[in-house]
């Protein structure tokens, strides 16, 4: 434990020096001030916990060093000392905010007593703070999340409404090429145009369709088969899927594993759909001549996967918001800015973190940390959230 | 050789989209016949011979699971596609588990659609087949052939 700091103010040479003495003997750091000011200063420099106060002094005296002392350092604890007879000058000092006060002479042990009450005071305090701090954060997380889980259950509800009126436009489409794909239509004018227009029309349908799935997919209440994977074979299984994709574009995939890397309990099938929306960014990002790294590594918990790219890396600003949906800085039409959004969804739902280090300029790492076992219990409450982040496990 | 059209009954609520498609299979070679409801579906299945049926999940009334159900209780030789607009695959699951031949998720790609017609038609050829097959070796045995 810290020693406990105190600030000795006293004008009396030679009380203060003896008291100072023998608060060091029992292990406290004691600094000593003759005046008012001169206290006020050595706190601006060093902050101390308790301040033993004289209210006698000349010039700034103990009742307008405190208030000064509340002002700028409200967590330092001010012990009074009055005079004999002056109970008054303490009852005042507590008033204005000191934690208590003696009456000189006073008994060391007293002395004492009162200072380490005072301490127990502040480590209170410090909890609380602490205590409030924590509170507060988990409260703007869960408004996060919640803000999430129903923008998620909305947009949802939203493209399942699309897909119909969406395949009706699809089908429309597909029907009219058709027609003029027929013989008996090859040398109508401008045929050309009428089907450079269709494309157009199927390539929006193409791209709504993957924004409605993907929706569904981040909302879509599935059971969880979970089963006992190896996470070095999981992710050799996913690069060889990517690899054809990463080639044509001139990207390198190396997977980095080591012996010692347990199996773990968990989905294969939904952390095979995570590692590859994290390897489809990581070759996007390394752009051609880039090397994209799969790194797998055991912890004590179970496994850590990282998915590591030489690409830009993510600027400082966008590094908080990549994880939201619709965030994207990919041309529109090329990214639905869902896929990392879903991602997080799933590997909260088996019972991991995913988090990011990016240098910019360097490229990023994505670090995907997995239970031995998804722990159930961590979920949060599916009666609060019907349907939404539900996983039921099996098997 | 000429292609022997699929007799297809597809039932939907989306009344354009019934319409769009039964054009685009028409075209393709197929017989469409459209029904715009469970109970119409099963009332169609009674009235004319179909090969298979296109069946969408979510309906008002009658759902898609509800009808599945009748027609392979009443006419268990018609093979059933599922159409889904939900991106959860769960109900396309508990269907096929329901003996549909397969599902299909909405919108879906045409070339997807006519393949699987195409299997779900050949599943129902074969199964015929094998039926007639066994009923000619039980006339067989009836008039007294090889026991």
């Amino acid at each position: 434990m810290e020693p406990i700091r105190i600030l000795l103010v006293d004008d009396e040479e030679d009380f203060r020096q003896t008291v100072a003495k023998r608060l060091a003997k029992r292990g406290m750091h004691v600094r000593q001030a003759s005046n008012g000011e001169n206290c006020l200063s050595m706190l601006e420099k060093e902050p101390v916990d308790i301040v033993v106060l004289d209210v006698k002094m000349p010039g700034m005296d103990g009742i307008e060093a405190l208030r000064h002392i509340k002002e700028r350092h409200p967590r330092t604890q001010v012990i009074m000392l009055t005079g004999h007879a002056c109970a008054q000058d303490g009852v005042e000092g507590i008033k204005r905010g000191a934690f208590d006060y003696l009456s000189k002479p006073i008994e060391l042990e007293h002395l004492l007593t009162k200072i380490n009450q005072a301490y127990d005071k502040i480590i209170r305090e410090e909890e609380k703070e602490r205590e409030a701090a924590f509170r507060a954060s988990m409260e703007q997380q869960m408004i996060a999340t919640e803000r999430l889980a129903s923008l998620g259950t909305l947009a949802a509800g939203v493209a399942h409404e699309i897909n119909n009126p969406l395949a009706i436009i699809k089908e429309s489409a597909g029907w009219i090429l058709s027609i003029l794909h027929k013989d008996e239509l090859k040398d109508m004018p401008r045929r050309s145009d009428l089907e450079l227009g269709l494309s157009k029309i199927q390539k929006g349908v193409e791209r709504i369709r993957r924004i409605t799935l993907q929706l569904l997919e981040s909302v879509k209440q599935t059971d969880s088969l979970v089963s006992e994977v190896n996470p070095e074979e999981l992710a050799r299984e996913t690069v060889d899927l990517v690899c054809k994709d990463a080639s044509a574009k001139d990207v390198r995939i190396m997977i980095d594993s080591r012996p010692d890397v347990k199996r773990i309990w968990t989905d294969p099938y939904k952390l095979r759909q995570v590692l590859i929306n994290l390897l489809t960014n990581a070759v996007y990002a390394a752009g051609p001549g880039g090397t994209v790294a799969v790194m797998i590594r055991p912890t004590n918990e179970g496994a850590l996967i990282t998915v590591q790219d030489t690409g830009q890396g993510i600027p400082r600003e966008n590094l908080a918001r990549i994880f939201e949906p619709f965030f994207s800085t990919k041309p529109p039409g090329e990214g639905t800015g869902l896929g990392l959004f879903v991602t997080r969804g799933i590997i909260e739902k088996l019972g991991g973190a995913i988090n990011v280090k990016s240098e910019f300029g360097k490229g990023s790492a994505f670090e995907i940390r997995l239970p031995l076992h998804p722990e159930m219990e961590d979920m949060p409450d599916a009666s609060d959230n019907p349907g939404a982040w539900l996983v039921n496990v099996e098997g | 050789m000429i292609k022997i059209p699929t007799r297809v009954l597809l039932v939907d609520d989306e009344k354009d989209f019934v319409e769009m498609l039964s054009l685009r299979l028409q075209d393709a070679g197929e017989k469409v016949t459209p029904a715009y409801s469970g109970k119409e579906c099963l009332d169609t299945l009674k009235q004319i011979p179909i090969d298979v049926v296109i069946l969408d999940i979510k309906m008002p009334g009658m759902d898609g699971i509800e009808t599945l159900r009748e027609i392979k209780k009443r006419f268990p030789l018609v093979e059933v596609i599922m159409l889904t607009g939900h991106g959860s695959t769960e109900t396309a699951v508990e269907g096929m588990k329901l003996g549909a031949f397969d599902y299909l998720m909405k919108p879906a790609e045409f070339d997807d659609l006519t393949a699987k017609l195409q299997a779900a038609r050949k599943r129902k050829d074969e199964q015929e087949e094998r039926i007639r097959k066994a009923e000619a070796t039980l006339l067989v045995r009836k008039a007294g052939g090889i026991a």
